[in-house]
């Protein structure tokens, strides 16, 4: 079997796995959706607050928790049904492992965010901004793509310590600050100023460089992560 | 039995260095003209306390590295003890530059890129120390912390750049690609304490090394009398 083939049986093994209890996938867009319930509360201080300059903000928080709560589902279900010690026992790469389960988690996170930016748009933001989808969906996919690398190499980790889904969150965090930092800025210059890609230009090669750095540390890591 | 190591003359030598710094930061080197005055003397010891914090972290980056590769719980040790003292000294930094913040532009602090960048390094290897204490097997911790250590180090850069993005604030820039934008008697003074930090730093440890041996070996000790 080539490592392409291996690829996607991983992959296919998770999202068939997903799709038959949706427990993750449920769980993850009601969250969604009730953070964004709960943020209107809670920056809605005033009638008729522009919250425009805080939508950026608002939504990556929103992804980050989401994903946090997904990771640890979908390494808990692989630790407790004792799924990864068959998947280690098999000829298979381990990087190719590691890219399998981080493009699951990668799509578990883009139906997440297909559900949840439409319910957003009709929440938040006042303006048409159909002219700039096209930046605002390159900058979701880049940072997608970090957040999910990073994510699945950590959450490899955590599930294998005592504490478990507790120190993810502390580990991954910090190190996706600049994810953060760089994607809500962009959001936000989308949302309220109608930025297109020069203004973003910055922001995007960041985010690009980011995937790019920290995908090869994963790779290069990642075997002693998972471990014998 | 192998005697303990303290490195007394590290320890001496960096004093000696951290000494002389100061003291010819305050006679040598001019009193800033700006509105800092006075106050712009913490940097004798806030700049070099950085650069000794991001050496610690470089040193536990090369030490998980060579762990990884080799096995060898000597790099591991020495990894551990590197984030350790680069914590220590990243809270320093914080502390110095908030003082420095205080007295120069009245503030405590100020969302700028470098201390914003030391605040996120302090949770970043706050981490790796929750990291380390719940997993209990010997090698399994080892590995995770060197592979935490190595993705760590690659993103304190990474979020010093990222907070460039953030609104500017207030520090100063004193060294640039176009030179230290300081005059002679000042670089002086601060390469002087620079060195000192730097000593110090090494002191520090090779005794934390030693001692973290001697719990490794009392540790055995017990196991083999069957505590």
């Amino acid at each position: 079997m080539s490592g392409w083939a291996q690829f996607r049986a991983i992959l296919r093994k998770d999202l068939i796995r997903e799709l038959r209890t949706r427990d993750m996938l449920v769980s993850m867009i009601l969250f969604v959706l009730l953070a964004m319930v709960i943020f209107h509360y809670a920056f809605t201080v005033k009638e008729n607050a522009d919250l425009t300059y805080f939508t950026g903000g608002m939504l990556w928080v929103t992804f980050i928790f989401a994903m946090l709560l997904g990771l640890n589902r979908s390494f808990a279900q692989e630790k407790d049904e004792r799924c990864l010690d068959g998947l280690l026992l098999c000829p298979v790469d381990r990087v190719t492992i590691f890219f399998a389960k981080s493009a699951g988690n990668l799509i578990f996170l883009l139906i997440i965010q297909a559900v949840a930016v439409p319910v957003f748009t009709l929440f938040f933001i006042e303006h048409n901004y159909a002219g700039d989808l096209l930046p605002f969906l390159v900058v979701l996919l880049l940072a997608d793509v970090g957040i999910c690398a990073l994510g699945t190499l950590l959450a490899t980790i955590s599930m294998n310590t005592r504490s478990r889904d507790l120190l993810l969150p502390i580990l991954l965090l910090p190190l996706i600050v600049p994810v953060l930092i760089a994607a809500t800025g962009a959001t936000t210059l989308i949302f309220a100023e109608g930025a297109g890609f020069a203004d973003l230009a910055a922001r995007l090669l960041f985010l690009l460089g980011f995937d790019a750095v920290f995908l090869v540390a994963a790779w290069g890591t990642y075997d002693f992560a998972i471990g014998e | 039995m192998k005697k303990l190591v303290i490195a007394p003359a590290l320890f001496a030598e960096a004093g000696i260095c951290l000494i002389a710094g100061l003291l010819l930061g305050f006679w040598l080197a001019p009193v800033d003209a700006s509105s800092m005055g006075y106050s712009q003397k913490i940097f004798y010891y806030h700049a070099p306390i950085a650069e000794t914090a991001l050496v610690a972290f470089g040193v536990s980056f090369v030490a998980a590295i060579a762990y990884l590769r080799s096995g060898d719980l000597k790099w591991d040790r020495l990894s551990y003890v590197s984030v350790r003292l680069g914590l220590l000294f990243s809270i320093l930094v914080m502390l110095t530059g908030m003082i420095w913040g205080k007295a120069a532009w009245g503030t405590w602090w100020d969302w700028e890129p470098r201390l914003t960048t030391f605040l996120l390094v302090c949770f970043l290897y706050a981490a790796y120390w929750v990291l380390r204490s719940v997993v209990d097997e010997e090698q399994r911790r080892a590995t995770y912390a060197a592979v935490f250590a190595i993705i760590a180090f690659i993103d304190v850069p990474v979020t010093f750049f990222a907070t460039r993005f953030l609104p500017a604030g207030m520090h100063p820039t004193v060294i640039t690609t176009g030179g230290t934008g300081m005059p002679g008697s000042m670089f002086v003074s601060f390469f002087i304490s620079m060195v000192g930090m730097t000593l110090l730093l090494a002191a520090l440890t090779r005794r934390d090394l030693a001692i973290e041996k001697l719990k490794d070996r009392v540790a055995d000790l017990k196991t083999t009398i069957g505590g």
